[in-house]
This record gives structure tokens, sequence and C-alpha cells, in this order.
């Protein structure tokens, strides 16, 4: 396999890296698979899309509008990242499917489960919308057509921290309400992931007494809106449901204390006191406020690039690459410093793995412990891609 | 340097060598504010959940507080039920344990310890029960193997069976022993001490089947025993059921009184139980009546050697109380199966034969005859044509005159009654008179008599009277004055013309309340006659306690003449009436001879069937009014 990473900006255009642009005038290139990620504004003309294809008309194109781009050490806003991947033995196929709305999210990944079912599946890495979409169910959904033991690993897109409308787009322009995902086919490939968090659990334990599937409404019979704005205070308060990233939820059921999952807010409903998180809030369960610690986010970070790092193996040849989907709470928490925990995973994954990423809605990913295939929030995910010689 | 720093230097000089300050400083004050928001945040989070913290403490500490009460309530409540339990455990009667499912005890109560003798300090909760029960072996309240008898309860208790024994003791005591499972594998056991409640009921079952009295078996017993004599008699093989009863014990009863009675029964018992056999029984059936059934007859003069043995045995005095007195026995005997194919029928039978020996008197046995049974039979006809032939009028008077012997004139008429059965025909006096005695039917038949005669006798001529006869039985009653003056009353027949004839029967029982009734009649104008005269023993003797009016010569003086004792016999009655005023009937006149002789002897009167035979009461009046002729009684002799 090979890897070449592209960047755009808006006074440059498209950068490999060398000194010369990119542009139309340069001859098709070899790639089966591009992936690109960038801001919302960015991609919605689906301009930066047609630009890729002309570079790469033989490729799968995938991509999505996000909380932030990841290259390497870097962490921006305003460009955007790509990477164009030649696979030597190991054929691809994309499949797409619509995501009207959270309750069809079972569906939709059943249908993005059956477009890529197949009995030499390795793999699967999905971008899905971060906003219309129940993110667990959407898991489920495919895991139930394609089963436990294919790894499959992905995120929700993104849209800055304004949570408006988020774009995606497979083999076509990005945009709303779209679920896309690639299937790696074959013995030759050699996928691993990663998954870490570095939030820590902090004050009382509170039952949910009343929420409905991923619209958290009381906690310990107080509205749940009322919590945040409490511990935000009222400055950041406004800048809800963004800033309800700071203090993700930690839940757990109470009959099964090592299922503890972290969510994060999507969106808020000032009426009816309501919190929207990325994943199922079940009631009955026990929740708990989480915050962030800088040193133990970093540290996560390279805990997830160490175990993807270890699930390739050793024997690959050509080149790898790390895909990183990180939260955009760590975005919000670490502001500037985002970039060490980007660093703290190229550490672990070698200066020789190119990196590509972006921050999401939800990142999806196999339990650390559990192995089963879930959607996860405030978390470092890497996953690693490279071929053995065929 | 700062990491960070470094990173904004780098950024402030992008694109050249020259640093944007602006842009630095901007993202250096970026970080500052970020840093302190970062501050801020993670204070207000330590307050908010002191905050939160403190506020659970307080509810967590108010329920603990609110747990803590109720709990102490409830093990109030528990101590209360407990001190309840307790009570009720330590007083009740029986004892209780409580086992677990490996026979090792959970509870048990003080009785428990009490009932068998057990120390406090081995009865303890977690004692196995095979221990307790070794221990009660030693002690002489166990009998059996431990081991077995532990593995049996267990047995049943897995099968959810409860079970239960009577165990007697070795030291006299009954028990009785429950054992049921719990849920949970173990089981609840009672004991209860029986004794007294076991006493009771053999006391109970002993008294329903003796005489409390004598302690004689009682005629429950005695009937079970006379079936269960029935069903064992072999082929060839006899047994004998004697009914005996005492003579004159009511006498002792209403003499000396109920106590010294029973104190007479008591020693009549022994002395019947000394009289027998120990395989025969001897019962108390009635109140001076008792049963024996002799079992074994060897040969069929047993039974009568028993018999007179009884006999024997009874008459001999007793002592009671300073008090002396002898008493009689009379037995009847039957034999099964000669006798009786059932008890009912040999019973019947005996008392039968008891009846037969009372008629011959007290001291007396007599075997059942078959023809008793006939003879009984027909009394028993007899006396319920009698009630029926009062009621449907068959009764008939009809009347015999007598004859003057001076003027040839009938003075008068003897009543004779008359049983005319619609089958059987005229029945005589002499057969129905005794029984109609003893079934009480002679009074209103007495009466019946009275009113009839007094009616016919006011349609004759008034010089002519009507005799009627009386038995012993009417003369006692105190209700035969009132009944003549009704009678005579009824029929307006003046007192005078009624004349009322006695054996001297009638003279030996009560002679003073006799004599007073006949005497009141006498006051009356009533006549009173002797009838059968010489024939009972004291004749001569009862003509002197009383004024008779007539005397009539028993027919067998009359039959005999002219035979010279006869002859004389009658001359000298009839003298002696004479002297004391008194007339002279001859009864049974048959012959002209004899006709002759009395008249000759000085007879006023005589009665027979020379002169007429009994005859209706129409027939009767077809005689009056004529006065008859010498020479009409010749021709009435051809």
């Amino acid at each position: 396999m090979r890897t070449e990473q592209l960047s755009w900006s808006k006074p440059t255009g498209w950068h490999n890296g060398s000194t010369s642009p990119l542009n139309g005038s340069t001859s098709p290139r070899n790639a089966n698979l591009v992936l690109y990620f960038g801001a919302r504004e960015a991609l919605a003309s689906g301009s930066r899309y047609h630009e890729l294809r002309a570079m790469f008309p033989d490729a799968h194109i995938m991509g999505c509008s996000t909380g932030g781009q990841i290259s390497n050490d870097d962490v921006t806003d305003d460009e955007i990242f790509a990477a164009a991947l030649s696979f030597d033995h190991t054929p691809l196929r994309l499949a797409s499917a619509p995501a009207p709305d959270a309750a069809h999210s079972h569906a939709c990944g059943e249908a993005i489960g059956r477009a890529l079912a197949a009995d030499d599946l390795a793999g699967v890495f999905v971008l899905s919308d971060g906003l219309n979409i129940n993110g667990s169910k959407l898991v489920a959904g495919i895991t139930s057509i394609i089963g436990n033991a294919v790894p499959l690993t992905g995120g929700l897109a993104g849209d800055g921290a304004r949570f408006e409308e988020t774009l995606v787009g497979g083999d076509c322009p990005p945009k709303n309400h779209a679920v896309t995902a690639v299937g790696f086919y074959g013995s030759a490939i050699r996928i691993g992931h990663g998954t870490a968090g570095g939030w820590d659990e902090f004050g009382p334990r509170r039952s949910v007494t009343r929420s409905v599937g991923n619209v958290l409404y009381e906690l310990d019979g107080e509205p749940a809106l009322d919590l945040y704005e409490r511990y935000l205070g009222e400055d950041e308060a406004k800048g809800l449901p963004g800033t309800g990233l700071l203090f993700p939820l930690l839940v757990r059921d109470p009959a099964r204390p090592q299922t503890a999952l972290v969510r994060t807010i999507l969106a808020v409903d000032r009426e009816a006191r309501s919190l929207t998180f990325a994943g199922d809030v079940p009631q009955g369960w026990v929740a708990q406020l989480m915050r962030g610690n800088f040193d133990r986010l970093a540290a996560g970070s390279a805990d997830a690039a160490r175990q993807a790092r270890a699930g390739l193996g050793g024997e690959t040849t050509g080149d790898e690459v790390a895909l990183l989907v990180s939260c955009i709470g760590r975005r919000l928490l670490m502001g500037q410093r985002t970039s060490d925990e980007v660093e703290a995973a190229g550490m672990e994954l070698g200066a020789g793995m190119p990196r590509l990423g972006f921050y999401s809605y939800g990142e999806i990913s196999p339990h650390a412990t559990s192995g089963v295939c879930e959607l996860h929030n405030q978390t470092m995910t890497v996953t690693t891609l490279a071929e053995v010689a065929g | 340097m700062h990491k960070l720093f470094a990173k904004q230097l780098a950024k402030a000089t992008r694109g050249g060598k020259r640093v944007d300050l602006a842009l630095l400083g901007e993202l250096v004050a970026s970080a500052y504010e970020q840093s302190d928001r970062d501050r801020r945040r993670t204070d207000r989070s330590i307050s908010l959940m002191i905050e939160e913290l403190d506020k659970l403490n307080r509810s967590l500490e108010l329920q603990v507080e609110e747990r803590t009460a109720a709990l102490r309530e409830r093990e109030s409540e528990l101590k209360a039920q407990n001190f309840r339990f307790d009570a009720a455990l330590s007083n009740m009667s029986q004892a209780l344990l409580l086992f677990d499912a490996s026979a090792h005890l959970v509870i048990s109560n003080q009785r428990y310890m009490d009932m068998y003798d057990l120390p406090a300090e081995l009865v303890k909760p977690g004692v196995a029960l095979v221990d307790l029960l070794n221990e009660r072996k030693v002690r002489g309240s166990f009998q059996g193997n431990p081991e077995e008898y532990v593995a049996k309860i267990l047995a049943d208790v897995a099968e959810g069976k409860t079970g239960s024994q009577i165990a007697e003791l070795p030291d006299g005591r009954t028990t009785f022993v429950l054992y049921h499972p719990i849920p949970g594998g173990g089981w609840v056991s009672t004991h209860e001490d029986i004794t007294e409640r076991r006493r009771a009921e053999t006391q109970i079952a002993y008294m329903a089947r003796h005489d409390s009295l004598t302690e004689l078996p009682n005629r429950l017993s005695f009937r079970e025993r006379l079936a269960e004599a029935f069903v064992s008699l072999q082929r060839d093989e006899r047994r004998a059921v004697l009914y005996l009863d005492l003579d004159r014990f009511k006498n002792v009863n209403d003499t000396l009184g109920h106590h010294i009675g029973d104190e007479l029964l008591k020693v009549v018992a022994s002395r019947l139980r000394s009289c027998v056999r120990e395989s025969d029984m001897v019962a108390r059936v009635g109140g001076d009546e008792f049963a024996i059934i002799q079992m074994h007859i060897e040969q069929p003069i047993d039974t009568e050697t028993l018999a007179r043995r009884v006999c024997s045995a009874i008459k001999a005095p007793y002592e009671i109380d300073g008090h002396e007195m002898v008493v009689d026995t009379c037995i009847g005997i039957a034999i099964a199966p000669d006798d009786g194919a059932e008890p009912n029928e040999i019973l019947r039978n005996a008392d039968m034969a008891l009846y037969g020996a009372k008629a011959d008197g007290p001291g007396t046995y007599r075997f059942f005859e078959p023809k008793m049974d006939a003879r009984m039979r027909a009394r028993r006809e007899l006396e319920i044509a009698l009630r029926k032939a009062f009621a449907a009028g068959q009764f008939e008077l009809h009347y015999q005159p007598f004859l003057n012997l001076r003027d040839g004139t009938i003075p008068g008429v003897e009543a004779l009654l008359r049983w005319n059965h619609p089958e059987r025909g005229m029945i005589p006096p002499a057969e129905f008179i005794p029984v109609a005695e003893e079934i009480g039917l002679i009074f209103p038949l007495g009466e019946w008599v009275l009113r009839q005669a007094c009616a016919d006798a006011a349609c004759w001529p008034d010089n002519t009277s009507v005799a009627v006869n009386l038995s012993p039985t009417q003369v006692m009653s105190k209700s035969l004055v009132p009944v003549v003056i009704s009678a005579l009353a009824a029929a307006g027949l003046p007192a005078h013309r009624l004349e009322l004839e006695i054996t001297e029967s009638v003279l030996m029982h009560n002679t003073e309340s006799t004599l007073a009734t006949l005497h009141r009649l006498k006051q009356l104008g009533v006549k009173i006659s002797m009838d059968d005269f010489g024939t009972g023993y004291s004749s001569l003797s009862y003509l002197r306690s009383f004024p008779f009016d007539k005397i009539k010569i028993d027919r067998c003086f009359i039959s005999g003449l002219p035979n010279g004792d006869s002859a004389a016999i009658v001359q000298a009655v009839a003298g002696l009436a004479k002297n004391l005023n008194m007339v002279t009937t001859a009864e049974g006149v048959e012959t002209q001879q004899q006709l002759d002789e009395v008249r000759k002897l000085g007879c006023t009167e005589l009665q027979g069937y020379f002169f007429s035979r009994p005859c209706p009461a129409r027939d009767i009046l077809a005689m009056f009014p004529r006065r008859l002729e010498k020479p009409a009684i010749t021709a009435l002799a051809s």
C-alpha cells in the first residue's frame, strides 16, 4: 500500500506537501481510496469533491464535514486534509445509505451492512451524518449484518461547535442525512484499532429517572438541562450544546457495572429542559458527570494509538496509515493544546506513519474490553491500515 | 520554552521570519483566557460537587435515622413477638420441638425437658436428635434404636409425610408423638402425655360394658358375648342361657332402703360368680335380673346342676349392715342350638321358661318347652281377643234363676258372663276370667256386668233380685262401692234387689279393707252371698267374720246326695244358716231326687239345670210373674 497526504486551503488550493500545487492539469494519479475531511463551509459547494474526483478518477472518494481536521501533528479548522491510498491486494467496495432521521438509524445500518457483507470482508470504515442519527443504533444495525468479528471503525461527521448541519459523501459531493462506508476485502489487509478516553467521573451518582432513547429528560427527578447549566455557569451555559461537551456523561447499567459508556451532548431543548446525546442513555441506568484532565487525555490518545499499532502486527509491507477520529469535546476542552494529544498519538504510531483524521460528533470502534463495536464519545479512536505481502 | 508558546510562536511566524506580534498576543491571551475558564470551571465543579455531596450526606443521614428508627421499632415488635411466642411455647401442654433438615434441634420448649427429665445443657439448639434420644434411652424414656428412629423420620419428612406414633414408655406413661414436615426441610414434632386420656378411654369402654354397681358385664356385653357364643358354636356343641331374677327383691328395697338393696345385689353378683366356671359369663341385665351363659356343657345334667347351685346360692341368707334377709330366685333356661337358632330366639325362650318357673313358685327353675311357646302364644291371642271383645260388645249376660223351695217362686237370678267369640263360639268364664284379671280387664268388665245386670233386673218384678259374682280383685278395689252405687242409680234399682256373690278367697287377703268394703255395701242395702261354701279352708270362720245374707252350698256336696256324708253336711249347713238368719242355696241340682233331698234337708233355695239352665235376659222375663204351684214344679220336672 502507498499513502499520499494532501491538503487544501483557500489561498493555496490542493497540496501534497511538495511545493508545487496540485491542480487539474496534473495527470490522474493511481489510488483506490481517497479520504478527505474539512469544515462544512469548505465542503458545502461540492467543488472539492469534484477536484478530487478529477485527480483520482478511479478511486472511491469518501469524506465528511468536521469539528476540526488532523494531519500528522496539525489540527486546523480551515483546511481540508485528505489522504490517497493505493492498495495492491485489497479489493474495496463503497456503500451509501440515506439517514432520514434518528429513528431509521438501525435500518440504515442494516442497509450498509447488507451492501458490504461478504465472506472475505475484513473490515469496514464508516462515516455518518452527525446530527440525524442514533449512532448506537447505526452501529448495531451494521453489526447485526456483518457480525462482531469484522472490525468496524469510523465516526460521525461534525459541524464545528455549531451543531447545525453535517455533510457526508461517498463517491458523490458531500450532503446531509447521509451515511457512507468502505469495506476492505481479502486477506492482505491488516487493520488495527484502538480507543481510549481520559475523562474522569466525579461527584454523586445520579439515576436516569426519565429518558427516551438518546434524549435525557431527568436525572434524579431534576431536569437534565438544569444540572448542566449549574455546572457550566451562566456564561458557558450560553454555549450549549457545544459547551456541554466539557461535561460528558458516564452511563452505566447498574446490573452490569462494567458496561460503562461515555456520552456526549448533541443538542439541547431549552423548553423541554432535555439533552440529546449521541447515543442511548437508558432509563434506569446510573449517570455521573465527567471532567477532562489534559494529561490524561493526551495519555489516552497515546494509549489508543498503541493499541492500533499493535493490531497491525509486524509483517506489513509498504506504507501504513493511521486514521484518527477524535471527539469534538476533547478539542473544546484542550483548545490550543489539542495538538498535544495528536502528538502523543504520533509518538506511539511512529514518525513514519502518516496520520489523517478529524474531530467528530461520535467515534465508532470496537470496545477496548468487550471487543463489541460501539459508538463512543469523548474518545480518541485510531484505525491503522496496512497490507502484508500478497 | 513552553511547548505551547513554541507552537504559538511558530504559528505567529508562519510564512516568514517576522513574528506577527498581534497574532502572537492573541494566541497567548486566548491561552490565558482558556486557562482562566478552565480554572473557574474546575473551581465551580468542586464547589458544586461539595454542595451536592453535602446534600447527599444529609439525605443519607436522614435515611439512616429513619431506617434506624424503623429497625428499632421492628426490633421491639420482634421482641414483643418473641416474648409472646416464648410464653405460648412455655405454657402449652405439649412438648414442642423444631428440627432442621439435618435432624439438629432448632427450637424446643420447657415441657419437653420436663417430660423426659432432660438437662438444660443438653437440650440446646444445634444438638442432634440422635443424642437426645440416646440420653432418653439412658433415662428409660425411649425404647428402640435411635439411629433407626431418626432415619425413619428423615425419610418421612423428605417425602412430605406427617407421622405419628403412640409410645408406651417403660415408666408406664403413654405419649402421643406427632411430627410434621415444614417447608425448607425440617420438621416440627409435638409430644403429648396421653396417659390420663388413655386411662379415661379405657375406663369409659369398661363402663360401657359393665354394670357400675356389681361390676358384672352389662346387657350390652351380654348380647355381644351371646352372639359370639353362637358364632363359635361347633356341631354337637351346646351352650345354655340361664335367665334369672330375684324374688322379693322389691320388698328389700322398699323396707330396708336402696342402699341395702344395692349391697344385696353386690353379694348376689359375687355368689353368682362363684357358681360359674371361668369360661362362663354372668351378667346383670336388669334391675334385679341376671343372665348366665354356660359355654361348655359335657352332659345335659351339667346345666341342671348349675341351676340348682345357683338356686341354693341365692337362697342362702344374707346379712348386710346388721340386717338379715332372704331372697329367692326363679330361673328360665334355654339351650342352644336346640331352643333357638340365633340369640334373639334363645333369649325369648329363656324368658318364657322364666315366666313358667315363676308360675311354679320361687326357688324354681324351668327348662324351655316348645309347648310353652304355643301356650304363651294362645294366651296372648286370648288377651288380644278379650280386649277386642269388650270393645266389640261380644259379651253377654245369661241368667240362671233360683227356685224358692218353700213357695216355688223365683226370688232372683244369678248373672253369668258369657263371651260369644265370633270364631270359637261360647268361651266359658273359667277360661277367660283369669286372663281378664291378669290384664286388668276385670274392672271395666266387672263394671259392665254390674250395670247390665242392674239394668236388666230393673225390668223384672219388684220382688226379684239379681246376683252378680265378684272376684277378689274387684272386692279389693277402692272403686267397687262407687261403681255399685252408680250402677244401681243408673238402673234405678233398689239396693236390696242386688246380691253380690263372693268366694271365701276374697277374705284371705287384706281382710280389714275387704271387710270395710263389704260392710259399706251392706249399709247400702246390698246383699252379700258366700259362694262355693265348703270348698275353701276355713269357710266356717269366714262365716263368723261377716254377716252374710246367703250361703251357697257348693255343688260337690249336692252331687253326692243322697250319700250319707254329703247329706249330713248339707243338713248341718242349712241348720247353721237358719240359726244365723241366712238363706241357703243348693248349687248344681240336676235331678228330682236331689231336689227332694235338699228340700228335705232344709235348704231355702236351689239352683241348677234341673230347674233351669242359664238363659238370656228376654227369656227370664217370660218366667215371671207366675207363681209356681208345687204341682207345677212336678210338671216342670217331667
